[in-house]
């Protein structure tokens, strides 16, 4: 259990990092807080030559609000998060989500960029975000381009990012006001990779609304428009007008041909609309 | 690293860690984990390796006063940091008080656990607002005890916290810390060089083909369908050709064939960051009659750290239309070794779907006369693949 040997580096600022990472020669992967890349060199699973740090770039380790937009470097940790060391434009929804995450241990020093780039399907920010309608920043030598994270996760461990490319910020848009969340996953052990997830964002006021059904095979599953999950229309009653069955054909169309995987989806999608609906704030502080 | 400290030796790197509150010049390599650096460099044998992947919580020590997994943080990410291990917090006002509980409630047995469930318990009690049975066994679930079932443990923390909270001690809010990973410095420059290791690249001992067992029950079953544009009678033809069909399997070389019935040889599979050869041996049967067959196989990557058996069964049919077949595999495998502590069942799937489509486009291309396009497994490409399917299948149904 001891990884192969790898060069370490830890770049001081962002221009050293892309300048080190543009002209590198061999196998290169950066890590941030190591918390999924770590389990992985540990097992020799990935052997690079080098391993770029991210964590000494001041840039990456800053939260801070844009008119309507949240912005989170890269190297700010789900215990950040789940400790209100960073603002807040979401009502609490990401509190929730970081407070869940693994371990506390683990959240100490896990990122929100690193589970993002690592892309673990069954993680909980690659789903979390997309139904928050995040983008990210990515950033490298010939300049900076932002996309929204369903676009930038583009299969199970496998994100969008170009050679030379690493991924800077996480923008999240603010959650209006009378816009529903719910955010359940399943796990048979707490702490481990979930089972199944669900989350949803729904705007009764508006009529619209996105859910995302993930730990999936690849990445995850998002109904952009989820009303055809509500009997074609979102509105204030939408807890009673879930329809599990139109959720249960929305993933065998995508592809999952389990009944009982489709079931114990749509289950735990159904709770996290139910979630949503709660007229009561959940208690933000679900794990310790 | 600070100038002050002297050229390490070759393939190290020197830190400065500030350890149980010495200041200390620690050299490593850069591939060490900071539960190593501890116990080899140091003698501090109090923090215990388990899974060294960051499951059983064995290693929790405290980075910069905030607890971390000792395994998954390499010795470069400490550098510069505050590092309290359990020899570290003796004098600890907390620690007593959970000692004394620990050993009151006989929460302790065989002590393999015991280092890191007092650093994760001296967490709970300076955040927790309460001594809330729920949470402190949440709080205690990323520390695995195999001796104790958690009864005494969780009353020994439950009654710290009670106690404490009643002299009128405040849980701690943890408002005051910089963002970012504990232990991890802002700025302070870290290089560590490769250490030029004889023979690293050429470590990819060849696996040795397995012997293919007489029994086999697979720990993992999934079924598959291919369609293709051709008539059944082709298509089985084709499949009875070994080579034709590696071609048209992506990742996969043949080696050997040492009779008539067994082939030798190797598949690259990929996912993510992830890449592995496996390396090994089929044997194929086909039953003319019913276009039928089976192909069992096993073998290992390089090193022969993971292994694999798995068995595939086909039966090719007519498909919908006439004069094109389809071909039903059903696919059963098992997998041991890292790959298999990594990996999901899920993931597997999903890599199959996408060789089992590669694999149907390049029969077809095969059976059209035109030589299908030697492929690797480009994850970009699988992914594109992947990503188009899924976004048409569900067009298709909105």
């Amino acid at each position: 259990m001891k990884p192969a040997p790898f060069a370490w580096e830890r770049p001081a600022s962002l221009p050293a990092l892309l300048d080190r990472l543009a002209g590198a020669a061999g196998s290169v992967k950066l890590i941030a807080g190591g918390q999924s890349l770590g389990p992985m060199l540990n097992l020799r699973l990935v052997e690079p030559d080098l391993v770029l740090d991210i964590t000494g770039i001041e840039e990456l380790r800053q939260a801070r609000i844009e008119g309507e937009t949240l912005v989170l470097g890269a190297c700010v940790t789900h215990a950040d998060i789940e400790d209100g060391r960073v603002p807040d434009l979401t009502g609490g929804a990401l509190q929730r989500v970081a407070a869940a995450i693994a371990y506390r241990p683990v959240r100490n020093r896990g990122t929100v960029g690193g589970s993002l780039v690592h892309a673990d399907p069954a993680a909980d920010w690659v789903s979390a975000l997309i139904a928050l309608g995040a983008d990210v920043e990515v950033a490298s030598l010939s300049g900076r381009r932002t996309l929204p994270v369903e676009r930038f996760v583009t299969g199970a461990l496998e994100v969008a990012l170009e050679p030379g490319e690493i991924l800077v910020a996480v923008r999240v848009p603010a959650r209006p006001a009378g816009a529903a969340w719910g955010y359940v996953k399943h796990c048979a052990k707490i702490g481990e990779f979930a089972h199944a997830i669900g989350a949803v964002r729904l705007e009764p006021d508006a009529g619209r609304g996105r859910i995302v059904i993930g730990a999936v095979e690849g990445p995850p599953l998002l109904l952009a428009d989820a009303r055809p999950l509500f009997g074609g229309r979102i509105g204030p009653d939408f807890a009673e007008r879930f329809d599990g069955r139109a959720a249960d054909a929305a993933l065998a169309a995508a592809g999952m041909t389990d009944a009982v995987e489709r079931h114990v989806h749509v289950t735990v999608l159904a709770r996290a609309v139910a979630q949503a609906a709660k007229p009561t704030p959940l208690s933000l502080r679900e794990a310790a | 690293m600070s100038a002050g400290l002297a050229e390490p030796a070759a393939g190290r790197m020197a830190l400065s860690l500030t350890v149980n509150g010495r200041s200390l010049r620690v050299e490593a390599e850069p591939r060490s984990h900071l539960g190593d650096v501890l116990r080899e460099g140091l003698n501090l044998t109090g923090t215990h390796l388990g899974c060294e992947h960051g499951v059983c919580g064995a290693c929790t020590v405290l980075l910069d006063g905030e607890p971390a997994r000792a395994c998954l943080t390499f010795a470069g990410a400490a550098a510069g940091a505050a590092v309290t291990t359990i020899e570290g917090l003796d004098d600890d006002p907390v620690a007593t008080e959970l000692r004394a509980a620990f050993n009151r409630e006989h929460a302790l047995q065989c002590g393999y656990c015991t280092p890191g469930m007092l650093v994760a318990a001296r967490d709970l009690v300076l955040r927790l607002p309460e001594a809330d049975e729920r949470r402190i066994r949440i709080g205690l679930a990323g520390n695995l005890c195999r001796c104790t079932g958690y009864a005494g443990i969780v009353r020994a923390v439950m009654s710290v916290i009670a106690a404490r909270r009643a002299r009128g001690v405040l849980p701690d809010t943890g408002a005051a810390r910089a963002l970012g990973p504990v232990g991890a410095r802002i700025g302070g420059t870290v290089a560590a060089p490769l250490p030029p290791l004889p023979g690293r690249a050429a470590s990819v001992a060849p696996a040795t083909a397995q012997e293919l067992s007489g029994t086999f029950e697979p720990a993992h079953r999934f079924t598959q369908a291919i369609d293709l544009t051709h008539p059944p009678e082709a298509v089985f033809a084709l499949l009875g050709d070994i080579e034709a069909v590696a071609a048209c399997l992506p990742g996969a070389v043949l080696t050997g064939h040492p009779a008539p019935d067994t082939v030798e040889g190797g598949l690259q599979v990929r996912i993510g960051p992830i890449a592995a050869t496996f390396r090994g041996r089929a044997r194929i049967e086909r039953d003319e009659a019913a276009l039928s067959g089976r192909v069992r196989g096993a073998g290992s990557d390089a090193g022969g750290r993971s292994a694999t058996q798995g068995e595939i069964r086909y039966r090719v049919g007519p498909g919908e239309a006439p004069g094109t077949a389809k071909v039903a595999l059903e696919v059963g495998y098992s997998l041991t070794g890292p790959l298999a502590q990594f990996g999901r069942p899920g993931l597997v799937r999903d890599l199959a779907g996408r060789i089992a489509a590669d694999f149907s486009r390049n029969l077809d291309a095969r059976l059209s006369g035109t030589t299908p396009i030697p492929v690797s497994l480009n994850p970009l490409r699988l992914v594109l693949g992947l990503a188009r399917a899924r976004i048409s299948a569900w067009l298709r149904r909105s």
